[in-house]
């Protein structure tokens, strides 16, 4: 039984053939499709929707344009879902936040009894001392604080991000939105209309503008048709504009989706949102705003209560009393703050209808019902000044008390790139002061109220941004009109019992924010923070004004030059959902990903690519490592290298610029050779390494680290900017799958294959490198010894990576092949005490502390770094040096940054250790002490556990000193 | 299952197994498997009206990069766009894209004749070392790069979620390129439209190659499956390519 619902037509946006059911609080109820939570709630008579954050006191729709936190409420897993914004949909189920047992009877509501102990601040005065007392509070507090309910377990929902582009956007489909709109597309342009409601009209689709009640109709259908006329107009209805950002990047809300516009010039009218009246209880439910009653009406076909009394200050309110009038809500009085009511069409309408109006009076305090979960009567009063009254009461019974004494523009969105609102006495209330560079602002929120100047200012705005967007705009625009205002100058009544709210989401008075100023935090944005005024979910959107009025009278600074506090995005709340979008997350696979998975490969990152850390089941880790690396020592092994970093480095001066890239020497490079190459920054720090292999005079295929090839990249570019050198780079990791084939039976597998190069130890020495076929597949080879065994790596297209890797396993076979992962390939190469940059060198590591002045060519004039590393011979011992090391049989392996400790200071730390089955033990690369850094000397690794161990500098290699096996 | 099977060939497309997964058919091009239709080719082609996806990454290309590249390429035939970032159709159906001044991207014809990829290949590298004149270098581009070809009146709305360049057809022109991320990876767009209508006529079926890192090839796949599905786009067959290209 929807007992509050209104006969069609009322209720524009809600479809009467489509019954929807849905529970609030376990209750069952039944409304119309096109309902909001809270305007279903209300057609059952329901106004209670939420308890306050602080004393827990009812609330109920105050905006009804979820411009407020009274209706948050939690949805599912959804916490703070406005009910006036979310649309009912067959069995949805709701409840209420903040509540200590139900909605209706909130065990919690007692603290609003002990207001008197919590004033503003109480918080930071209370629980600091004794120390340590906050330890206690705070669970106290946790428990209490807060609105929804976030479950940490809530699945992933799909959400994801679209970019837009228009030569015109346009933020508000009201009368001026609208008017921007049909301007702008008159020119030709891309226009993008952007509204948060289901219907274009804004305030035309709710509010009265004639004392016949005519004129909005008729304006909306008119500006309709206009609009539809043009193919070039976006409309994004049901969307919010939550943030504006340089260049007019937009950021909006629509759905599930986050879209990014970008808008050569933007128009924002967004109206205004109005604000409430100031009195004792004024934040029970059955005591709303005029604009908010008026939506009830329109949009949804609710009778917002039985018997009214209309507050107001302006003649809007008495298109509210007319307004509900028509609703069938019997009218208990209309209060007008004004000395006089104003003559004219409207105060005439309502005379005529009998309703009496009390002109210099105000409401003094809400009276309320049971439990204050509603209002029963209105206690109003002469006013006598500004905030006082005759001291004359007089109780009106009515269970709703709509108030009309102003508005605030929301021009919050102007705010976020650069636009500012300050205060006008003369308008009394806020104005838009600054546009951001491409911005204008029409309508009300840029001070214009009159319907008609609305919709002029909205021409104009539309037309000049057209213009500003370089269209082609016919004539003239409409000139901009005065700003006027619907704001009474002083709609604030403290009551000396209080719970006269100014704030309703941080249940803040007008005491609070006079205590505050009090206190000695005399700026708004000190009272701001102070009191937490404006910090809630609303974000000050109807509670600035009055703040702003009130601060300003208790610091004695007055009104003039007062401006809002700083404006943040989002102007409504953004979902972490929305922020997140659908998430892209890159990720590389080499060509035989799907081989190593089906090889049952454990995959580990190395940056964007996918490398397989060891073969086998997790459990197993260790074993197969071990088996993996025993393979590669007595058989053969077969690792993918695709990630490691691939340059063409090519043309008449490709060996001089590896020259002044690297530190090693290259113009005298034999084709047919690799060269190891070694990079260091201009300070002198190792960045990189790799080999060089010279494939003709002209060509080099350079190699890279995995994580430093692209930085590599860059660097040889942006350093041949400069230099000019005959020479091109292009960065092929992506184009070749590599991959190296180790082991004492590595040639015999290659060999046993149709091979066009001559593979034979003199034919093809170790450091060759050659260009040829492996079963017709085009294949570079290199012979190297980064795991120190007979090997040669394969490098082939991409594209023929998967049927090469098959090929060498199947070959493989008869000689006990077996795929080896990074983790082996790590244990071998820390046998052969070759180092990982970045692993075994850090951002400062120089040549000299890595001990690999061998790879420094003395005689050439230049590379990167060279003056640096030279600087720190000549003046600067070395503080540390990179040693291998043993362990005593049986001691732990040490972690990678486990420290170096000498007497009781830290000198170096471990770089790599592994328990290596080759050299029988442990062994590992450490910075040691310079002192220490001769074989045999002894020093001292702190473990994790904080045990002691001490190592004992060893020669590197551990393993084939000789490095006969590499070069077999 | 389909006859022809990627596996069947050394050289194989990045996305061979998405391939398969989705139904693919395949036909045999340049030693290897192409997807040529999913078992629908009628309804591939409206499909490709609307919004399709096709991997022509086993058909020929190649690039050329560096000083004297424009040169040579002209030398050879190509017609070479006078500005970055806008490409030619060739007689022989090739698309000659200019990526900067000196860089090049060549790629094949739908008819996946590689003889004139291979002509350029083999032109370049039967000139002596060091040149007479600079010719630039040529760069792996059919393994540095995997190939899609994104088709369809939709297919700018896809791009829209994933890709910040305005791609939509009258801000995008045909044979236009957009060197940009596409869903966080760097991507080569170009336009290339399967049916050439007139601007703001109908029947326009635009098609948009996009050329990115192979690496990423499964990944940007699902990408683009998943920012498809909102327009009904579905992988489509080379064969729906061709029958809309011939009209």
């Amino acid at each position: 039984m929807q007992s509050h619902r209104l006969p069609a037509p009322a209720g524009l946006l809600i479809d009467r053939g489509t019954p929807v059911s849905f529970s609030f609080e376990g209750r069952r109820y039944d409304g119309f499709a096109g309902d909001s939570l809270a305007s279903a709630l209300a057609a059952n008579g329901e106004l209670l929707l939420s308890r306050s954050f602080k004393y827990h006191r009812p609330r109920g729709p105050l905006t009804m344009a979820g411009l407020d936190a009274n209706s948050y409420v939690q949805v599912g897993d959804a916490p703070n879902v406005q009910a006036d914004r979310l649309p009912i949909t067959e069995g949805l189920s709701a409840k209420a936040l903040n509540v200590n047992g139900s909605l209706v009877n909130d065990r919690d509501r007692w603290i609003e009894h002990i207001s008197a102990l919590l004033p503003v601040g109480f918080y930071y005065k209370a629980f600091f001392r004794p120390r340590g007392i906050w330890n206690v509070w705070e669970k106290f507090i946790r428990a209490k604080a807060g609105l929804g309910v976030i479950d940490l377990k809530t699945p992933h929902d799909y959400h994801d991000k679209a970019y837009m582009f228009a030569d015109v956007a346009v933020v508000g489909g009201g009368p001026a939105g609208l008017g921007a709109a049909i301007e702008a597309a008159k020119a030709g342009g891309e226009v993008v209309l952007i509204d948060e409601n289901p219907r274009l009209g804004g305030s035309l689709t709710y509010a009265r503008f004639d004392a016949a009640g005519k004129r909005a109709g008729a304006l909306t259908a008119g500006l309709r048709e206009e609009l539809a006329a043009f193919d070039n107009v976006t409309v994004l209805d049901e969307a919010t504009c939550t943030g504006w950002f340089a260049d007019n990047w937009l950021a909006i809300v629509r759905g599930n989706r986050f879209i990014k516009l970008r808008a050569k010039q933007a128009v924002l009218a967004s109206g205004v949102v109005e604000q409430p009246m100031v009195f004792r209880n004024n934040d029970l439910p059955g005591v709303m705003l005029g604009t908010a009653a008026q939506r009830m009406i329109r949009h949804y076909g609710i009778k917002p209560g039985k018997r009214a009394l209309v507050a107001t200050g302006n003649d809007a309110g008495y298109g509210v009393a007319l307004d509900l009038l028509e609703a069938g809500v019997e009218l208990a009085a209309l209060v007008d703050l004004r000395s006089e009511a104003p003559a004219g069409p409207w105060a005439e309408a309502l005379r005529e209808k009998g309703v009496g109006i009390v002109a210099g009076h105000t409401v003094w305090e809400a009276v309320p019902g049971p439990g204050k979960r509603s209002i029963v009567g209105a206690v109003i009063d002469a006013a006598s000044g500004d905030g006082k009254v005759a001291g004359k009461p007089d109780r009106i019974d009515c269970d709703l008390i709509v108030t009309s004494v102003g508005t605030s523009p929301l021009g919050q969105l102007l705010c976020h790139s650069g636009g500012r609102m300050v205060y006008d006495e003369a308008l009394h209330g806020f104005v838009v002061d600054t546009l951001p560079k491409g911005a204008f602002a029409a309508g009300s929120v840029n001070g214009r109220h009159d319907v008609d100047a609305v919709l002029a200012d909205g021409r104009r705005a539309g037309w000049e941004a057209a213009k500003a967007a370089g269209l082609a705009t016919d004539g003239e625009p409409p000139p901009l009109g005065p700003r006027d205002s619907l704001n009474h100058p002083w709609p604030i009544f403290p009551h000396p019992k209080g719970k006269d709210f100014v704030d309703f989401d941080e249940d803040q008075t007008v005491r609070d924010l006079e205590n505050a100023v009090a206190d000695g935090f005399e700026d708004i944005e000190l009272v701001k923070r102070y009191t937490t005024t404006g910090m809630g979910p609303s974000q000050g959107r109807h509670s600035a004004l009055n703040a702003v009025r009130i601060t300003a009278k208790a610091n004695g600074r007055g009104l003039p030059g007062a401006v809002v506090t700083t404006q943040r995005p989002p102007f409504k709340p953004e979902s972490f959902a929305h922020l997140a979008g659908r998430g892209f997350e890159p990720v590389r696979h080499t060509a035989m990903h799907h081989r190593h998975l089906d090889l049952g490969a454990q995959m580990m990152p190395a940056g964007l690519w996918m490398r397989p850390a060891y073969y086998g089941p997790e459990a197993q880790r260790e074993q197969a490592i071990r088996e993996e690396a025993t393979a590669v020592r007595q058989n053969v092994g077969l690792i993918d290298v695709s990630t490691l970093g691939g340059l063409e480095v090519r043309g008449p001066d490709a060996a001089e610029m590896l020259n002044r890239m690297y530190t090693f020497a290259y113009v005298k490079q034999p084709v047919g050779r690799s060269r190891y190459v070694l990079m260091t920054d201009p300070t002198g720090a190792v960045v990189d390494d790799g080999v060089a292999c010279r494939f003709n005079e002209q060509h080099f295929y350079v190699t890279a680290t995995t994580g430093g090839v692209d930085a590599v990249y860059r660097s040889m570019l942006r350093w041949n900017a400069e230099w000019r050198l005959d020479v091109d780079v292009a960065n092929v990791t992506g184009a070749y799958a590599g991959m190296n084939i180790a082991g004492p039976k590595s040639r015999q597998v290659l060999q046993s294959l149709d091979c066009d190069v001559d593979l034979s130890a003199e034919g093809f020495p170790y450091m060759g490198v050659r260009e040829g076929h492996l079963n017709g597949i085009p294949v570079r080879l290199l012979r190297v010894g980064f795991v120190g065994e007979l090997g040669y790596e394969v490098h082939c297209p991409a594209s023929y990576g998967e049927a090469l890797w098959d090929l060498l396993l199947q070959a493989g076979e008869p000689f006990g092949i077996r795929p080896f992962g990074v983790e082996a390939q790590r244990m071998l190469r820390l046998e052969k005490g070759h180092i990982i940059v970045g692993q075994d060198t850090d951002g400062l590591t120089t040549p000299h502390e890595a001990d690999m002045v061998w790879a420094i060519a003395k005689k050439k004039p230049f590379f990167i770094g060279k003056r640096s590393i030279e600087a720190q011979m000549r003046n600067r011992p070395i503080e540390r040096k990179l040693v291998g090391f043993t362990l005593p049989q049986g001691s732990p392996v040490p972690f990678e940054c486990n420290l170096v400790i000498r007497g009781h200071d830290i000198v170096g730390r471990v770089t790599s250790a592994v328990d290596s089955p080759a050299c029988g033990g442990i062994v590992g690369l450490a910075y040691v002490h310079p002192d220490d850094a001769e074989p045999g000397t002894a020093f001292h690794i702190k473990l994790d556990d904080g045990k002691f161990v001490t190592g004992t500098v060893t020669a590197i290699p551990f393993y084939d000193p000789d490095n006969k096996r590499q070069e077999m | 299952m389909s006859a022809l099977q990627p596996a069947d060939y050394p050289r194989r497309s990045f996305v061979a197994r998405q391939l398969v997964a989705a139904g693919a058919q395949f036909g045999e091009t340049d030693g290897a498997a192409v997807a040529l239709d999913y078992g629908d080719a009628a309804g591939e082609t409206e499909t490709a009206r609307r919004m399709g996806l096709a991997d022509l990454s086993p058909l020929p290309r190649i690039g050329f990069k560096g000083a004297g590249t424009a040169e040579w390429l002209a030398g050879q035939g190509i017609v070479v766009p006078e500005d970055s970032n806008r490409a030619s159709r060739q007689a022989n159906g090739l698309l000659a894209a200019r990526l900067a001044p000196a860089e090049l991207l060549i790629l094949g014809g739908l008819d996946s004749d590689a003889e004139p990829i291979r002509a350029l290949g083999q032109a370049w590298a039967s000139e002596p070392v060091p040149p007479v004149t600079p010719r630039g270098f040529p760069l792996p581009r059919a393994d540095s790069h995997a190939w899609f070809l994104l088709s369809g009146r939709e297919a700018p709305a896809m791009f829209a979620k994933l890709c910040g360049v305005d791609l939509r057809a009258h801000k995008f022109a045909d044979l236009e390129i957009a060197q940009t991320q596409i869903a966080r990876i760097s991507g080569i767009v170009i336009r290339d439209d399967l049916v050439a209508a007139p601007r703001g006529a109908a029947g326009s079926v635009p098609g948009y190659h996009l050329l990115f890192d192979s690496a990423s090839a499964t990944y940007l796949w699902d990408c683009l499956i998943d920012a498809m599905a909102e327009f009904e786009g579905r992988p489509v067959g080379l064969s729906a390519l061709r029958s809309l290209a011939r009209g």
